[in-house]
C-alpha cells in the first residue's frame, strides 16, 4: 500500500481559454493534514474538487487510496471510480450543502444506509455517537432550517465521518461563518486531525493552518508555488508569493 | 296527442306498426366543435342570462324587428358555416362567401319580406343565444322543430322534412334498420354512431331497442369515419347530410330507406310575431310557386316527404307546446345523467394525471440529465405536445391509431399534459442548487439515485402548486374528450341545454358540479403541501 493517501501529478484544468490549475502535483500522506492556502481565484477549491471528481480536469491524474483517475478516462468507467473514491473520502462545503428536507439525523444516516446498506438501526446508533462527537447530540431531531450555520457546519462533518472515510476534503469550511461560530468548526476539526484522520483543508484560517497542519501548501496562479512544514511557511517564506498572501491576511485579520 | 298527427304521414321508417317519434333536436351537422373554452364561455353565458333573468325582464329587443329589417333594407340570419354541407357552407369557388341551400333560401325569403340577406356567423349551439341578445333577426340553420323551443321562440312553418338514414358497411351484415333488432355478431350489441344530440341521437336511443349501442359524436363526418374505420357497426345520420358526404366514404353504404323524420324551421325571437308572419307568408310563397322544390331540386334534396311542406303551418306545430318542468325541478329530473357525466369527467382526470406526473417527471429527468439524443428528443417531444391542440392529438389517437374512446381519452390527456409537467418539474429541479448535488455524489451516491433520494423530494415540495393547477385545469379540460364520444359534464351540459331550454338552470348545477369537484382538489394540495412541509420537521428521517 502506497504511504501516499492521496496524490495528484501534473493536474491541469481549464475552463475555456483559462488554465485554472497549470500542473499541480501535490501528495498527502496517511493521517497527514494539509492545509492548502493562496489568494482567491489561486485554484485552490478547483484542486479540491478534482481530487473527488466533481470537476472534471485536461490534463494529469489524481489517485486517491490507490483508485487512479487521469483525464483520459471519461463515462461509466470514470463515474464507477468516482463513487468508489466518494465512498472513501468525505468533503465538507463552505455552503454545509445539508439536505433542507431531512432532519439532522436524517443527513447524517442517509448515504449509509442508502449507499453503504447499512441497517437503520446501525446507521442511527453511529449516528447518535458522531452528534454527540460534534455537540450536536440536542439537535437530532432538528431540521437543517433551525440551526445556526456552525452547527449546519458541524452537522456535516458528522454526516461525511458517517462514511467512515479514509479522508475528509474541507472546502473553505468557515468562510460563511462568524468567528464564534468559526472556532466552533475549527476546534471539531483540530479534534479530528488529533484522532489521527487524513485532511485536506482549503482555508484562509491561518491561525488554524499554523496549529493544526503537517504540511502548508501555497497556491498561486493555478500552482502550487510552496510547500512545507507551517513554521517554515509561516516564518521563513521562500516565495515572493506567500510574504504577499501573509502579509495581506496578517492585515486583514 | 304525443305525435304530430295528422301532419305526420305513414313512413316507411320503421319495423312494428308503432307510429314514428317526434324527432328532438339536434345540431345536424360535420360540426367539428371549435376549441372547448367556448363551452365553458357558454357556461359563463349562461351565468350572465340567469343574472338578465334575476332582473326579471323578459328579452324582447326591440319593438318590431320587422318595421327595423324594412328600414335598414337589410335581414340578418344567424347560421354556421363550420363544416355543414349542404346548409352552408364555404363557397368553392369563393372561399370568403357562403353557399348551400339555406343560403339560397334566405335569399329568396329576404327579398319577398322586402329586405337583403345578410349571413352572421355563429356557433351552432349558441345560435338561438345570439337571437336572445339581439345579434341575430332570425335563427335557420337546419334547426329542426321542437317542443322545448316552440315555448321559448316563435318558430316559422318547416321549410324541410328531413329524414334519418342508416348508413353501414358495404356488403356488410346490416341492410337495413331492422337489422339492428337482432344481436350483433358474437352476441354483443350494435355500435351505431350518431351526432351527440341530435334527432338520430334520440331515435336510437329510444328506438334501438336492447340490441344498439349509442355512441355519440361530435361530428357528422366523424361518425361515418369511425363506420369506415371499423370503430363502431353503422350510423344514423340525418338524410341531407348522408347525401352531402356519401361520396366521401366509398366503403358505406345507405342500409335500408330512411327513418324517422322531423321539420326544420327558422326561429324568431317571442315577440316578433310580425317577422314571423312575414316569413311565414314568403315561405308559403316559395311552396306554391315551386321555388323550393326547384332550389331542393337542384341540391337533390327533393323527395315525396317535401310534399307534406304544402300542408304544415307554424300554428299547427305550435298548438301542441305546453310548458315543461322549469328551474330545479328540471335539475332534479336530469340530475342522473349530470352525475354520470361527472363519474366521466372524474374518471377521465383521475386516470390520466398520474400518467401525466409520471411522464412528466421522466421526461424533465430526461431533459436535465440525460444524454445530447435524449434531451433534443425530448425538447422536441414537449414542444410538438405543447404546440398542438388537445382535441388534435385526441382525433390522431382515436381516428389514425383507432384505439377505444377511454383509452384514448385518458392516454390523450396523459401525454398532453406531461408536456406541461414536464417544464413544471423541470423548473421545480432546476431550483435545487448545485450543492445539493454535489453533496449526494460526494456522498458517494450514483447520480440517480442522488436525484431519486436528494433533488426529486426537494423539487415536488416546489411543484405541488403548479401541478394542482394544472391538475384543475385538466380536470377541466376532460370537455374535449366529447370529440371522441365520451359524454364527460360539459359535453351533458350542452345536451341539456339544448333539449330542454334549460340553458341557466344546467348552466347553474354544472357550474356546482365542479366546483364540487375542484376546490376539493385545492384543498388536497394545500393539505399535501403542509404535510410534505411539516414531515421533515418532525424528523422520520429513515423513510
Amino acid at each position: 500500500m502506497s504511504a501516499f493517501m492521496i496524490e495528484t501529478s501534473d493536474l491541469v484544468k481549464r475552463h475555456g481559454s483559462l488554465e485554472v490549475l497549470r500542473g499541480v502535483s501535490l501528495s498527502v500522506r496517511r493521517g497527514e493534514v494539509a492545509v492548502i492556502i493562496g489568494s482567491s481565484g489561486g485554484g485552490k477549491s478547483t484542486f479540491l474538487r478534482c481530487l473527488n471528481g466533481l470537476e472534471r480536469f485536461q490534463g494529469g491524474s489524481v489517485t486517491v487510496d490507490g483508485l487512479c483517475v487521469d483525464a483520459a478516462t471519461t463515462g461509466s468507467a470514470r463515474s464507477a471510480v468516482v463513487r468508489q473514491v466518494c465512498r472513501s473520502v468525505g468533503m465538507v462545503f463552505q455552503g454545509f450543502n445539508l439536505f433542507p428536507h431531512l432532519s439532522v439525523l436524517g443527513n447524517v444516516t442517509e448515504a449509509p444506509v442508502h449507499v453503504l446498506g447499512l441497517a437503520p438501526e446501525r446507521a442511527e446508533a453511529r449516528a447518535r455517537d458522531l452528534l454527540d462527537r460534534v455537540g450536536l447530540l440536542d439537535k437530532v431531531h432538528a431540521m437543517p432550517r433551525e440551526l445556526s450555520g456552525g452547527q449546519q457546519q458541524r452537522v456535516a462533518i458528522a454526516r461525511a465521518l458517517a462514511m467512515e472515510p479514509r479522508a475528509i476534503l474541507f472546502d473553505e469550511p468557515t468562510s460563511a461563518l462568524d468567528p464564534r461560530m468559526t472556532a466552533e468548526v475549527l476546534s471539531v476539526m483540530a479534534d479530528l486531525a488529533r484522532d489521527g484522520l487524513t485532511m485536506v483543508v482549503v482555508t484562509h484560517a491561518m491561525k488554524f493552518a499554523r496549529q493544526v497542519a503537517d504540511t502548508v501548501h501555497v497556491f498561486d496562479g493555478g500552482r502550487v508555488v510552496e510547500s512545507g512544514p507551517p513554521d517554515q511557511v509561516f516564518e521563513a517564506p521562500r516565495q515572493e508569493a506567500t510574504r504577499l498572501l501573509l502579509a495581506e491576511t496578517s492585515v486583514a485579520a | 296527442m304525443e305525435e304530430n298527427a295528422g301532419l305526420e304521414p305513414p313512413g316507411p321508417e320503421v319495423c312494428s306498426a308503432q307510429p314514428a317519434v317526434r324527432l328532438r333536436p339536434r345540431p345536424f351537422r360535420n360540426r367539428r366543435q371549435a376549441v372547448p373554452s367556448f363551452r365553458r364561455l357558454g357556461l359563463l353565458a349562461g351565468v350572465a342570462l340567469l343574472v338578465l333573468n334575476a332582473a326579471g325582464c323578459d328579452r324582447t329587443p326591440r319593438g318590431d324587428t320587422l318595421a327595423r329589417v324594412r328600414s335598414a333594407h337589410t335581414l340578418v340570419y344567424g347560421s354556421d358555416q363550420e363544416g355543414g354541407g349542404p346548409y352552408i357552407y364555404p363557397n368553392p369557388e369563393s372561399p370568403r362567401e357562403v353557399t348551400g341551400f339555406e343560403v339560397e333560401l334566405m335569399k329568396s325569403l329576404a327579398h319577398e319580406v322586402g329586405a337583403a340577406p345578410k349571413f352572421a356567423q355563429g356557433q351552432w349551439d349558441r345560435l338561438l343565444q345570439n337571437l336572445d341578445a339581439g345579434m341575430v333577426d332570425v335563427v335557420i340553420n337546419g334547426y329542426e322543430w321542437t317542443e322545448e323551443r316552440g315555448r321559448d321562440y316563435l318558430a316559422s312553418r318547416p321549410y324541410y322534412v328531413y329524414q334519418l338514414q342508416l348508413m353501414a358497411p358495404r356488403g356488410g351484415r346490416i341492410t337495413e334498420w331492422c337489422d339492428l333488432k337482432a344481436p350483433g355478431p358474437g352476441g354483443r350489441p350494435w355500435r351505431v354512431g350518431v351526432l351527440v344530440q341530435s334527432a338520430a341521437d334520440t331515435f336510437a336511443a329510444e328506438r334501438g331497442g336492447p340490441f344498439v349501442e349509442v355512441v355519440r359524436f361530435d361530428g357528422a363526418t366523424d361518425a361515418m369515419t369511425a363506420v369506415a374505420n371499423g370503430q363502431i357497426d353503422a350510423t344514423l345520420q340525418d338524410l341531407p347530410a348522408a347525401q352531402f358526404y356519401r361520396d366521401r366514404f366509398p366503403s358505406l353504404a345507405f342500409a335500408g330507406a330512411p327513418v324517422g323524420r322531423g321539420y326544420y324551421v327558422i326561429y324568431c325571437r317571442r315577440g316578433d310575431t310580425q317577422l314571423r308572419e312575414a316569413i311565414d307568408r314568403g315561405l308559403e310563397r316559395l311552396i306554391d310557386s315551386g321555388d323550393l322544390r326547384s332550389l331542393y331540386e337542384r341540391y337533390g334534396l327533393w323527395n315525396d316527404a317535401q310534399g307534406e311542406l304544402t300542408t304544415l303551418s307554424s300554428a299547427s306545430l305550435h298548438a301542441k307546446s305546453q310548458s315543461g318542468p322549469r328551474g330545479l325541478a328540471l335539475i332534479r329530473r336530469y340530475a342522473p345523467l349530470l352525475l354520470d357525466a361527472s363519474f366521466v369527467t372524474v374518471v377521465l382526470s383521475v386516470g390520466s394525471m398520474p400518467l401525466a406526473m409520471l411522464i412528466g417527471l421522466a421526461v424533465a429527468l430526461g431533459r436535465l440529465y440525460g444524454p445530447a439524443p435524449v434531451r433534443v428528443a425530448l425538447t422536441g417531444y414537449v414542444e410538438i405536445l405543447r404546440g398542438t391542440p388537445l382535441m388534435l392529438q385526441l382525433y390522431v389517437l382515436f381516428y389514425l391509431l383507432k384505439l377505444p374512446p377511454w383509452v384514448a381519452g385518458i392516454a390523450g390527456l396523459a401525454i398532453n399534459y406531461s408536456a406541461y409537467e414536464a417544464e413544471i418539474y423541470r423548473a421545480g429541479l432546476q431550483a435545487i442548487p448545485a450543492g445539493q448535488m454535489e453533496a449526494a455524489l460526494a456522498l458517494g451516491m450514483s447520480r440517480s439515485m442522488a436525484l431519486r433520494r436528494v433533488i426529486v423530494p426537494q423539487a415536488v415540495r416546489i411543484v405541488i402548486p403548479p401541478v394542482t393547477n394544472d391538475f384543475i385545469a385538466l380536470f377541466k379540460d376532460t370537455s374535449v374528450c366529447s370529440v371522441i364520444t365520451l359524454v364527460e359534464l360539459t359535453k351533458q351540459y350542452s345536451i341539456l341545454a339544448n333539449s330542454t331550454g334549460g340553458v341557466v338552470e344546467f348552466a347553474v348545477a354544472t357550474s356546482v358540479l365542479y366546483m364540487a369537484m375542484s376546490v376539493p382538489l385545492s384543498w388536497f394540495s394545500r393539505w399535501s403541501e403542509r404535510r410534505l412541509g411539516a414531515s421533515g420537521a418532525k424528523g422520520g428521517a429513515l423513510v
